[in-house]
């Protein structure tokens, strides 16, 4: 467990400051530090946290921004079913606590150095996903207790830095140019269903659900020339 | 902190760890299934429409800025690089008067 808990630290370094920017925007939209630290530590997932928060916060709307976060938290189905041989041998209840501490970051590591070495499991998986958990509660809820002392920075253009963070998001989910037509018609779509005056949690899953037509038609239309 | 607040933290750990807790029973028979692309093509597709979503109807100046986020997040593909970046190219152009 040690091993992974300093094998992580690298990683946890790079986590803490996007944490602390984080916290710092939750802050500003109006959640406090505390409550910040609690959806750190109860749900782990950065992405998803920044997303639900931006989207309670221009929206006002709890479902629309769970939907969202959830949403984008489903590669964790992918990344947790590739766990199997790790989590062998663990109890349920270590098994539950592994993924719940399980991040891109120490699942990643993870995999990486079991390649390596098959003596690499639980433990380290464990070891680097408590610091990691850790390290991301600590420093969303300090970004935040700094975001609550900080003037109204909206002024500043802090509101553009979660526009920032998603096109940064969009950046390292891009694999290529099959997703080039799917990503036109979601942004298309939203845009229109915006600008026609439907509220924003509902144009993004009109989007969303334009892109996902979009790419089901080019899977088709592959499979059918092959 | 108001109840929605809680119900966004309370129904999102819920949700999230439901997510992962599907991986550990049911992962390797979701990844097999011919469904299985949506798990990959929705995230990305969310979060396209979250930055369309946020230029919709904005002015020029957030949509300047949203173009230099995008040359940063291409060349550095860091989140933290791009927020950086990004605020500050709207900055720079709110006070150029653009």
């Amino acid at each position: 467990m040690k091993q992974g808990a300093l094998a992580i630290l690298p990683l946890a370094f790079g986590a803490a400051v996007y944490g602390f920017a984080f916290g710092l925007l939750a802050a500003q939209v109006g959640f406090p530090w505390w409550g910040v630290g609690l959806m750190s530590a109860a749900i782990h997932a950065g992405s998803s946290q920044i997303v639900a928060v931006e989207q309670f916060a221009s929206t006002g709307t709890v479902f629309g921004a769970v939907l969202a976060g959830a949403a984008l938290n489903l590669r964790y189905v992918g990344i947790v079913a590739s766990l199997a041989e790790v989590l062998e041998g663990l109890s349920l209840r270590m098994r539950l606590l592994a993924i719940h501490v399980t991040g891109d970051e120490n699942w990643a590591l993870t995999m990486a150095e079991r390649a390596k070495s098959p003596d690499i499991g639980a433990a380290f998986l464990l070891g680097s996903g408590f610091v990691m958990i850790s390290v991301w509660t600590a420093s969303t809820t300090a970004g935040a207790i700094m975001g609550t002392v900080l003037p109204d920075l909206e002024r500043f253009g802090l509101g553009f830095a979660f526009t920032a963070a998603f096109i940064a998001m969009a950046r390292g989910l891009w694999r290529g140019r099959p997703q080039v037509l799917p990503w036109v018609m979601a942004a298309a779509a939203t845009i229109a269903a915006v600008s026609l005056g439907l509220p924003r949690a509902y144009g993004i899953v009109a989007g969303a659900a334009c892109g996902l037509i979009a790419s089901a038609l080019l899977r088709r239309i592959h499979v059918d020339m092959a | 902190m108001s109840a929605s607040f809680w119900a966004v933290i309370g129904l999102l750990a819920v949700a999230a760890f439901g997510v992962r807790v599907a991986g550990l029973l049911a992962g390797g028979r979701i990844r097999a299934s011919r469904h299985a692309w949506v798990l990959d093509d929705l995230p990305g597709l969310i979060v396209v429409s979250l930055v369309a979503s946020s230029l919709a109807g904005q002015p020029l100046v957030t949509w300047g800025a949203a173009a230099v986020a995008l040359a940063a997040a291409i060349a550095t593909n860091q989140v933290i690089a791009t927020m950086a970046v990004g605020v500050a190219a709207y900055a720079g152009i709110t006070w150029l008067g653009v």
